[in-house]
């Protein structure tokens, strides 16, 4: 690893990881009123699409949506401020976290409403076809969000009309504190999308590099063949932490969902989890011991630079 | 020229001269197409006409993601009842959007079933919620005048709003009448002037109100005609002067909206003006409107004739 789209994608995916552990660290320290949805564990899904994003695509998040919000902007400082509210924020300290947009990036709508956003982006693919213009809706959403009708209205709705549009599901098991287990039968996602003609994929490993190839691939075979294309991203959220409490000996497993995150701190380094479930051990494997710590300083150092 | 013949007249010829934009809902273009609201809509190039799945809340939202892509767009929706799948949208995507401010248009117009014998469901007459919950401006169609005005001026402009229109209108006649004065936002028509009372139709009322209006003047009892065509509360002012010049009020409403700005009139007018009679028509909110009748606001002409006709007595005693 060395060339500069390499580099550029590992700063990327370390920026959003650092920017985060910052922002955490703050949130340890009660600083903000809003309640903020941190996604370690999810950086290598929002550093991909930062990087097949043209600048006729745009981008329609969901209320954990701080990870696409960094990979986009590349900027803590603003971020930081909007969660401040401050008028110099991304939004003018309007939005907040939960409904974090960014025109100037392409994220044209943000939904803290679970399956809300996917009508919005319908309407965008369908706005595009209207206009002819180019490019294509990125849509993301989560194995929580899709218990909703409006995951099959939507999928409905952009296969009749033949609109291309990429549908993310961040799988990470949870809808806060319930996992999948506790709460539903399983969606067989790849049926699912079989069953209205739509296109399935799964991306897992947390592996940039790899999904971005395939990312590309599907963007070119959602424009290409007008449908959307569903791509279930297999992912963790990290920051969980274990709660002492009584009849439980080694502690009550807590799963990060909102909020901050008590074991997660900056004095330990970027990598959070020695595992593919990590991002950032995932790129660390990529690259000699030596210029990963040389990248992630630098990275760390221009972002406390930019915020002091 | 039926109601809905004159509304399609006008929605046809609007949506025509638009330039871009998307015309939507569930058999808008197929079958009786909304019972001719929606007949034989015609667009430009680069345009379109969908006859959608049945995903009101997802259609909703739809919409306001037109507008973000600043095409304008109508979502044409065959009774009042399917909206409440879309609350979410109406509430949450559209306090984003407006936040933006956007320059597209997005209208929902839809048909309010009030033309009775539907049950507990498929009966919703209930504009003022949807518009209160979304603080969402709204209008309801109710005559030639307001037609033309309501759709020429709403349909199509920057923003966000409902236009709701009546059922049991559908194929009665159009009422063709000439009015005073209107608002520059839509809100408020006065459309006759007289010195003995002041009637205010809200909703779908206004067929009621001048049937009043025409009964008092036979027994020569001249009354101002008001129609308010918004759901929620506005500035009163016109109707208060009119009343402090009247003394008498009679206030028509046929929702079924517990939430009515009627009401709120009504305190204005008390408190501002002396009044002989406050005559208010509204409906029962009880278990009787849940199974079928004819969803008919009773209006006991003849009563509201005595009330006003003893007080024209009295001022002529004093």
């Amino acid at each position: 690893m060395g060339n500069i789209m390499d580099i550029k994608m590992a700063e990327n995916i370390l920026r959003i990881r650092f920017s985060q552990i910052i922002i955490n660290e703050r949130y340890k320290n009660n600083e903000f009123k809003i309640p903020i949805h941190l996604a370690l564990g999810h950086e290598a899904i929002a550093a991909s699409i930062d990087a097949i994003m043209d600048e006729n695509d745009v981008l329609v998040l969901h209320h954990r949506n701080i990870h696409y919000n960094l990979a986009r902007a590349k900027t803590l400082k603003a971020q930081l401020d909007e969660y401040y509210l401050k008028k110099e924020g991304l939004a003018k300290g309007q939005l907040g976290s939960m409904n974090l947009a960014n025109e100037a990036e392409n994220i044209v709508y943000t939904s803290s409403i679970l399956g809300n956003n996917l009508a919005v982006a319908s309407g965008l693919a369908l706005g595009k076809k209207v206009r002819g213009s180019k490019g294509v809706v990125v849509v993301t959403t989560g194995d929580g969000a899709i218990e909703e009708g409006s995951f099959y209205e939507n999928l409905l709705f952009l296969k009749s009309n033949e609109l291309p549009a990429l549908i993310l599901i961040e799988n990470n098991e949870w809808s806060l504190a319930t996992h999948i287990k506790e709460r539903r039968c399983t969606i067989n996602i790849d049926k699912f999308a079989q069953s209205v003609d739509a296109k399935y994929e799964k991306l897992s490993g947390n592996d940039s590099f790899k999904y971005v190839e395939r990312l590309i691939e599907l963007k070119e075979l959602a424009l290409l063949n007008k449908t959307p294309v569903c791509v279930e991203v297999e992912l963790t959220t990290l920051g969980s932490w274990y709660m002492k409490k009584k009849g439980y000996p080694n502690g009550k497993f807590i799963n990060y969902h909102a909020g901050p995150a008590p074991t997660i701190n900056l004095s330990e380094g970027p990598v959070i989890k020695e595992s593919n479930e990590d991002p950032v051990y995932v790129l660390k494997t990529y690259f000699e011991e030596e210029k990963f710590t040389e990248i992630s300083d630098k990275v760390l150092m221009l972002l406390e630079e930019k915020i002091r | 020229m039926t109601y809905y013949e004159l509304i399609n007249q006008i929605i046809r010829k609007k949506v025509f001269e638009t330039k871009t934009i998307v015309l939507f809902g569930q058999n808008i273009d197929a079958g009786s197409c909304l019972s001719g609201l929606t007949r034989n809509l015609k667009v430009q190039e680069n345009s379109l006409i969908i006859n959608t799945p049945n995903s009101e809340n997802s259609l909703c939202g739809i919409g306001f993601g037109l507008m973000l892509s600043n095409v304008a767009s109508v979502f044409f929706m065959k009774q009042q009842d399917f909206l409440l799948l879309g609350i979410d949208h109406l509430v949450n995507t559209f306090n984003f959007i407006r936040l933006k401010k956007p320059s597209a248009s997005f209208t929902i117009m839809n048909i309010v079933v009030d033309s009775g014998y539907e049950g507990p469901q498929s009966c919703l007459n209930n504009l003022a919620d949807f518009c209160s919950i979304s603080r969402t401006p709204g209008f309801t169609i109710t005559n030639k005048i307001d037609a033309e005005q309501i759709i020429n001026s709403q349909l199509v402009s920057p923003g966000f709003r409902i236009i709701s229109v009546s059922q049991r209108l559908a194929n009665k006649d159009v009422i063709e009448t000439e009015k005073i004065f209107s608002r520059s936002d839509d809100t408020l028509f006065k459309y006759t002037e007289g010195n003995d009372a002041t009637i205010v139709c809200f909703n779908f009322t206004f067929p009621q109100g001048q049937e009043l209006y025409k009964k008092l003047k036979n027994k020569n009892i001249n009354s101002s005609l008001f129609s308010v065509n918004t759901p929620l509360p506005i500035d009163w002012n016109e109707i208060i002067q009119d009343v402090k010049k009247t003394g008498n009020i009679v206030i028509i409403d046929d929702s079924k909206s517990s939430n009515l700005s009627c009401d709120n009139l009504l305190v204005e007018v008390m408190r501002e003006c002396k009044l002989s009679n406050e005559i208010v028509v509204k409906r029962k909110l009880d278990d009787s409107l849940l199974v079928p009748n004819p969803d008919t606001l009773i209006i006991d002409y003849e009563g509201i004739i005595g009330k006003l006709t003893a007080s024209m007595k009295q001022k002529l005693c004093r």
